[in-house]
């Protein structure tokens, strides 16, 4: 397939007066089409893949890096990264699983249990906490993105192991009796069919998709992440955006937290472990810039999507799990390759 | 680019990827931790071995003790319509929900190595007699190290039952004789480079002790190597627990001075027959669901009858 990019790619420059060509066409749409690619290859291979049963199972699995995408594809854009998002994944979930046991308050003699939405609640906010502090720590003490977050990456694994000894947290549903039942809502039901988790991930991708596209923050966060210096020049609030997204990005990490312990009715500390390096993979396969200022929503999503469903497709076929590492590093590297030959090919002119 | 999609397609092919061609019996989908570590390797090909000897169709796939990635290849062995799950679990408690889903599937469960805590999900339990073999492999401890002295303890993963299960063993045999005293205990999680950083934090702090008693070979293993490292191997005396080719090559070699052999190979094969077995008949065979498996032991002795991984020919 590169060779054949490659002199389409020329002749994509001599068109360009004349509208989009074939070879622009594939390259704007490479991971739509690399999409249909993995399902047709899956679907010949084994009579498993094509069903609706199977793609309803592989997108509740794509569900939990998606969600952890989305809040990647912001901290990206705005020219960051975050590499604490497994981490707060596995420090929300703990934190979580936790409350569902009871909080003892010793003063008071009582055990508390809040109720399953007050844990959400609870939890959100506190993966909102971790995520300020992240943006905290790079927006004002101009700390490194990638070092800020390497640190909090330690520190919030390090916590979610203290307190809970290295063990999990389990049976997290609840007794009606204490009314805390419906924990497992999230992961375990359906809704028409259409797992809980997918759902949670349409709803949270729809409201990024409009905040980017539509509101004036989208419009902040892509002027911030192009150029940070002319951003700020013309009056958009640039610390307060930076310390913004990463506290998204820690409220959707705590959401994929819930949504995975919810699934496994069990919180613990050593989940999420690399889940920031495929939440990067996506970011980078829909077709964002590492830089920031160029990336969407639906590119992530697609990303998610081929690495989702290119990964379960190989377990199905049954090909050696060290295989699949192989293979995902292929498609990144190759849809790198693809992001520079769009738009290292000069196309910001004017 | 037809040309190189037709290349990609054959190269899959030619790969030996499992194909939709004739299922003879079915599809057993065998699930185990690690197969970088010697133990779960075999655990899992002498399963596919016996798998195929019966005429199923058998895949390994591993979880690396991640219950995440446990539950999305059970659901891939649902989508694959499995006629049965053998599975080494992940977490005690963590892996019941995954254990559940499958059962609700229709697709009979069987734990090998490991077991859940909740009874009446898996059609069978199989693991090795793990309170006997550390009891065993302790008293040995004892007779090679002395009664009198200092030791320290490698843990394996707390998530694991049978990291408790083994130290309450040793334990148990060990606090009989109250002049060896335990100076430290670290969680190495059944890995080699584990055992080896805790071992070298271990020497730091007690430079003198007489023995290293661990959950598991590999951490022995990484032990020995800190000792060899600091130069204290021939003061201090190592002992595992598993029977892997490593250990019983550094048993041979003097370094270490025993292993307690699981078997692994034995209580593997067992329970895919078990499967076969309910699969044709709806009974496992096995009185109980719970099936504990005698340990052996391996010293300089014996270590001539280890005819393969993990087989102790009588």
């Amino acid at each position: 397939m590169n060779q054949a990019i490659a002199p389409k790619a020329e002749t994509a420059k001599v068109d360009k007066a004349g509208g989009m060509s074939i070879g622009q066409l594939l390259l704007e749409g490479r991971a739509f089409f690399a999409l249909i690619l993995i399902i047709a290859v899956f679907s010949y291979l084994s009579p498993n893949y094509f069903t609706v049963a199977n793609f309803l199972i592989m997108a509740s699995h794509v569900a939990i890096y998606g969600i952890l995408a989305i809040g990647m594809l912001l901290v990206i854009l705005n020219g960051g990264i975050d590499l604490s998002v497994g981490s707060i994944l596995a420090l929300c979930g703990v934190v979580a699983g936790a409350m569902m046991q009871g909080v003892e308050l010793s003063a008071f003699g009582v055990i508390l249990y809040p109720p399953v939405w007050a844990v959400v609640v609870l939890t959100c906010l506190f993966g909102a906490f971790v995520g300020a502090i992240n943006g905290i720590l790079v927006a004002w003490f101009r700390v490194p993105a990638f070092v800020a977050t390497l640190g909090v990456m330690y520190v919030a694994r390090g916590i979610a192991l203290l307190q809970t000894n290295g063990l999990t947290y389990n049976n997290l549903s609840g007794r009606p009796e204490l009314g805390n039942t419906g924990f497992d809502w999230l992961g375990f039901n359906r809704l028409a069919g259409v797992p809980i988790s997918v759902i949670v991930l349409t709803v949270i991708a729809l409201l990024a998709g409009l905040m980017l596209a539509r509101s004036a923050f989208g419009r902040w966060l892509y002027a911030s992440g192009g150029n940070e210096r002319a951003a700020d020049l013309s009056g958009v609030p640039v610390k307060r955006v930076k310390i913004t997204v990463y506290t998204l990005s820690g409220i959707l990490s705590a959401i994929a937290g819930l949504v995975l312990s919810s699934q496994l009715t069990s919180a613990g500390p050593t989940a999420g472990s690399t889940y920031e390096l495929t939440a990067i993979a996506a970011v980078v396969v829909g077709g964002a810039a590492l830089t920031g200022g160029r990336g969407t929503v639906r590119g992530t999503m697609l990303g998610a999507f081929v690495i989702g469903f290119l990964s379960d497709g190989l377990v199905i076929i049954g090909v050696s799990s060290y295989w699949q590492t192989v293979f995902t590093g292929s498609v990144i590297v190759l849809a790198v390759l693809m992001n520079t030959i769009q738009y290292g090919s000069g196309a910001r002119k004017g | 680019m037809l040309k190189s999609f037709q290349k990609f397609m054959l190269a899959a092919v030619a790969t030996g990827l499992m194909t939709t061609a004739a299922m003879a019996d079915g599809l057993i989908s065998i699930i185990v931790t690690d197969p970088a570590n010697p133990y779960w390797r075999t655990e899992g090909e002498v399963a596919k071995k016996t798998a195929e000897g019966l005429g199923y169709k058998a895949n390994v796939a591993a979880h690396k003790g991640d219950t995440n990635t446990e539950s999305t290849l059970i659901d891939t062995a649902i989508t694959n319509k499995s006629a049965a799950i053998i599975l080494d679990p992940a977490n005690a408690d963590g892996s019941v929900g995954a254990v559940k889903k499958a059962v609700a599937a229709g697709i009979p469960v069987i734990l090998v190595n490991a077991e859940i805590n909740q009874e009446g999900l898996a059609k069978a339990q199989l693991v090795s007699n793990n309170a006997q073999g550390a009891a065993l492999g302790a008293e040995t401890w004892i007779s090679m190290v002395g009664e009198k002295g200092t030791y320290v303890e490698l843990f394996g993963n707390p998530a694991d039952n049978n990291a408790a299960t083994r130290s309450n063993g040793y334990e148990t045999v060990i606090t009989q004789y109250p002049d060896m005293k335990k100076v430290g205990r670290e969680v190495a999680n059944w890995d080699r480079t584990q055992g080896y950083q805790k071992m070298q934090s271990l020497l730091q702090a007690n430079p003198n002790i007489n023995g290293v008693i661990a959950g598991n070979d590999e951490m022995a293993l990484g032990a020995i190597a800190a000792l060899k490292e600091a130069g204290k191997l021939d003061k201090v005396k190592v002992g595992g627990f598993d029977g892997s080719p490593d250990a019983v090559a550094a048993i041979k070699s003097g370094e270490m001075q025993y292993t307690v052999l699981q078997p692994v190979a034995v209580f593997s094969a067992e329970a895919v027959k078990q499967a076969d077995s309910f699969i044709k008949t709806g009974k496992t065979g096995a009185a109980t669901e719970k099936q504990l498996f005698d340990c052996l032991l391996i010293t300089k002795d014996n270590v001539d009858k280890y005819t393969g991984p993990f087989t102790l020919s009588q």
